[in-house]
């Protein structure tokens, strides 16, 4: 058969040219793109390489993340974690595809206070905003939103996912309208597990915990009763694996995460 | 963005004697602070324990190396620095972070010249003097600091009058790391053992792979050194290139395995380096501590740099390396901002965390 | 029948869904006969069946075969086909395992195949496909919407091997979201293939 003769020799350096940037952080660009037509918008998350380490090293490191990623994504939706699913690998070219989520980032939603944190997030978006009235109606009350948090983070962790860089910027609130939420209701769905891993250990757990509750701290003002409710949620769900959690959070706000080192 | 300093300009020159001997170095220093707000080194006097190849220096013998050798390297740095004694306004020494028998015999040095001389005290934690030495001499202005050497690696942040741990070891440092790899290839210690790798690694050609392990911003290090050593006894080991080796033959020198290790781990370090500016917004890095003055790691952290249209900041063995000017200089600093340590409570630390210290002279 | 097109490789995809097919062993057969046909009467024979046949039942949705193409279409890109041609890695891409002789038997047309998808994917030079398309398949021309009647859930749990999985047992009682949910999964294992295992 005669097919396909391609005149561009990286379809995936193809499909980055004609994507929209949405924004950039240290290791990725994303964007938000179409495969094909009849499809729905793909958000396109493209590991660049690095051209500070050996060329071998990079591409080994960007094979395995994009898998890793991939791997984590779908473990978490079998076990009925609320993430995006894949679209597209491309691991050779570093790019990986993966469902568009209508919606809004917690973040956003609860809206974060101009004093407090200095730092400004790099991950910001660069694109225009979208259209605003598709955000409106989230009428979720704050607490209830806390819960689905919770509760979300609780279910990852049941599957033993540790997500590495929980923030309220990685979780988002799908609008009960959006045509690619069939089930009508509001939902939280958990994004970017560019750093995520497996481990049953109640540490790991723990300080994906103490991650979010930093993050918490330093981007929402007042933000203590809000990261209770999280807790309160996530104790919930994860009934009697919360003890061994829970006493190792204490242990890792006590030392502040990090050991003490010698010099 | 910058609020002004709580730090006010001098209304005289203000002068201190920095006395540094945490680990194998023995250090002092003169600073002075200018009316102008700038500084100047006026001495930097060092003496470094070398132990012979295959050993690492034990906090014991590093203390007698420190009592033998504080009044002849003290002497020389005031000395050299032309003012007396009596001119200085404080006496900094490190509290901590170290290794306690020679932290405790420099504290006992700067203890008795302070009531020879009737000069008030000021402890220093060891990790903020690196960082403002850095900063002083580099300029940069509100950077993200790589701190590593033999006994730590942080990835550090300033805010809020603090500096914070953004990401660090979660095992043993990387000098140490380095160190340790260099024993048991049998390197030279001297000047230090992490020159020799460097040097050696610049013969290498192979990438071995090794594994790679970094958590967020954290990294871990102990695992690839084991890997590294477990090469050594590999059949496809040779300590050098063979004389008449055919192309095609399958082997590894020591030069490939240090050439390994520096890149395995210094793409660990820029990478949670990376991912803390990206993190913060910040466009600056500075590199500090004695792993700092290795050009292939200055080199990929400038890539890095400026992929992100950012600058990399470094200094060279005089600051990098432990040294007693950055003890004078944190101490003079914290000083004029009316912190004094009373002699009753100039103890020495071994654990003494960077952003323990409330870095009262920043806004 | 829709088309579908991928213009970062340069491609358009022709998709058609029949259901009430007469003649599945018949179009079986063809396939087989023309791989080892000879001559110009071999070239026309393979011309004439040159789709990727695919059993409808194991299709949770079109963006199922949307991703398959896809995937097809980058292995093609990079010389990386596991298959002989880009229709046999479209059926290659939905089976999870990377036994070809499996992914044929189960997601290509069998004899008792009764829904079909027929798949003609083509640089942007169009042809008439879908009288082609009509030529080798016996059967009713249906809207892609028919296929929500004609998927197999028991058996894509099976194949996928997604039947013990025990969040899926928990919602086993709300077909909307156990459906929901297989698709997605299922379209992951089809875009992430060439990283599994």
């Amino acid at each position: 058969m005669a097919l396909l003769p391609l005149p561009d020799p990286s379809p995936t350096a193809a499909l980055v040219r004609s994507s929209v940037l949405i924004s950039q952080g240290a290791e990725a660009k994303v964007y938000r793109t179409t495969l094909h037509t009849g499809g729905g918008p793909v958000l396109l998350k493209y590991r660049f390489s690095k051209q500070y380490r050996h060329a071998t090293l990079d591409a080994t490191l960007t094979r395995a993340r994009v898998a890793g990623e991939a791997r984590a994504l779908v473990r978490c939706l079998r076990c009925g974690v609320s993430v995006p699913g894949l679209r597209f690998v491309d691991v050779a070219n570093g790019a990986l595809g993966i469902e568009w989520v209508d919606g809004k980032s917690v973040r956003s939603l609860l809206g974060s206070g101009d004093e407090g944190e200095r730092y400004r997030e790099e991950d910001e978006d660069i694109a225009p905003a979208e259209d605003e009235d598709l955000f409106v109606g989230y009428k979720v009350p704050k607490d209830a939103l806390m819960v689905m948090v919770g509760t979300e983070i609780a279910k990852m962790h049941l599957a033993d996912i540790i997500h590495g860089d929980l923030t309220t910027s990685n979780m988002m609130l799908r609008h009960p309208s959006s045509t690619m939420n069939p089930l009508g209701v509001h939902q939280l769905v958990l994004i970017d597990f560019g750093l995520a891993y497996t481990s049953t250990l109640a540490e790991d757990k723990a300080v994906d915990l103490y991650v979010l509750e930093r993050a918490f701290a330093s981007t929402h003002p007042e933000s203590e009763p809000l990261f209770s409710s999280v807790l309160d949620a996530y104790k919930r769900k994860m009934g009697k694996e919360w003890p061994a959690i829970g006493r190792k959070l204490e242990d890792v706000r006590l030392r502040g995460r990090k050991r003490s080192m010698v010099g | 963005m910058p609020t002004r300093s709580p730090l006010k300009r001098p209304d005289r020159p203000y002068l201190a004697l920095g006395l540094e001997g945490s680990a194998n170095k023995l250090g002092a220093g003169v600073i002075r602070h200018e009316i102008d707000g700038s500084s100047t080194v006026l001495s930097n006097v060092r003496h470094t324990y070398i132990t012979p190849p295959g050993e690492g220096f034990l906090p014991r013998d590093t203390a007698v190396h420190h009592r033998q050798w504080a009044l002849k390297v003290i002497e020389d740095a005031v000395t050299t620095s032309g003012v007396g004694m009596h001119d200085l306004d404080c006496i900094c020494y490190t509290k901590g972070p170290g290794m306690g028998a020679p932290l405790q015999s420099v504290a006992l040095v700067a203890r008795t010249l302070s009531l020879l001389f009737d000069k008030p005290l000021v402890g220093v934690n060891h990790c903020v003097g690196h960082i403002e030495m850095g900063r002083e001499i580099t300029g940069a202005r509100n950077p993200v600091v790589l701190y590593v050497s033999g006994g730590n690696t942080q990835v550090i942040a300033y805010s809020r009058q603090c500096y914070r741990i953004f990401g660090e070891t979660l095992d043993i440092a990387v000098g140490n790391c380095l160190d340790r790899f260099a024993r048991v290839i049998n390197l030279s210690n001297d000047p230090s053992p992490g020159y020799n790798i460097e040097q050696e690694a610049k013969k290498g050609k192979r990438l071995i792979p090794l594994p790679y392990a970094t958590k967020g911003m954290d990294v871990s290090l102990s695992g690839i050194l084991t890997a590294t050593e477990a090469l050594t006894h590999d059949k496809r080991y040779r300590p050098d290139d063979p004389p008449e080796s055919g192309a095609e033959e399958d082997y590894f020198t020591s030069a490939d395995l240090c050439f390994s290790l520096q890149e395995t781990i210094f793409a660990m370090l820029v990478e949670i380096t990376e991912r803390a500016m990206a993190h913060i917004g910040s466009k600056e890095v500075l590199i500090v501590g004695g792993v700092g003055c290795n050009m292939r790691l200055q080199e990929m952290m400038a890539i890095m740099a400026e992929e992100r249209g950012g600058t990399v900041f470094a200094t060279d063995e005089r600051f990098c390396i432990d040294n007693g000017i950055m003890i004078a200089q944190a101490g003079l600093l914290s000083y004029r901002m009316g912190f004094q340590t009373p002699i009753t409570k100039s103890t020495c630390t071994q654990r003494f965390r960077t952003d323990e210290v409330h870095v009262a002279w920043r806004a | 029948m829709e088309s579908f097109a991928y213009p970062h490789f340069s491609s358009i995809a022709h998709v058609a869904l029949f259901d009430r097919v007469t003649n599945a062993g018949e179009i079986r057969a063809r396939i087989v006969r023309a791989s080892s046909l000879e001559g110009d009467e071999g070239d026309a024979e393979r011309e004439a069946v040159s789709f990727a046949f695919i059993d409808a039942r194991l299709v949770t949705s079109v963006l199922h075969i949307q991703t398959a193409i896809t995937q097809a279409l980058l292995a093609a890109a990079q010389n990386t086909l596991r298959t002989k041609t880009v229709h046999s890695e479209v059926i290659w891409a939905l089976n999870p395992s990377n036994n070809i002789t499996e992914a044929l038997r189960r997601y290509g047309v069998t004899d008792d195949s009764t829904a079909l998808f027929v798949i003609r994917i083509e640089s942007l030079a169009s042809i008439d496909v879908r009288s082609r398309m009509s030529a080798v398949v016996e059967g009713t021309l249906v809207p892609m919407s028919a296929l929500a009647g004609l998927t197999d859930w028991v058996a894509v749990k099976k194949y996928n091997k997604l039947g013990g999985d025990p969040y899926i047992k928990e919602i086993q009682n709300d077909p909307a979201h156990e459906h929901h949910l297989i698709d997605n999964i299922v379209v992951s294992f089809v875009a992430m293939k060439s990283v599994s295992g």
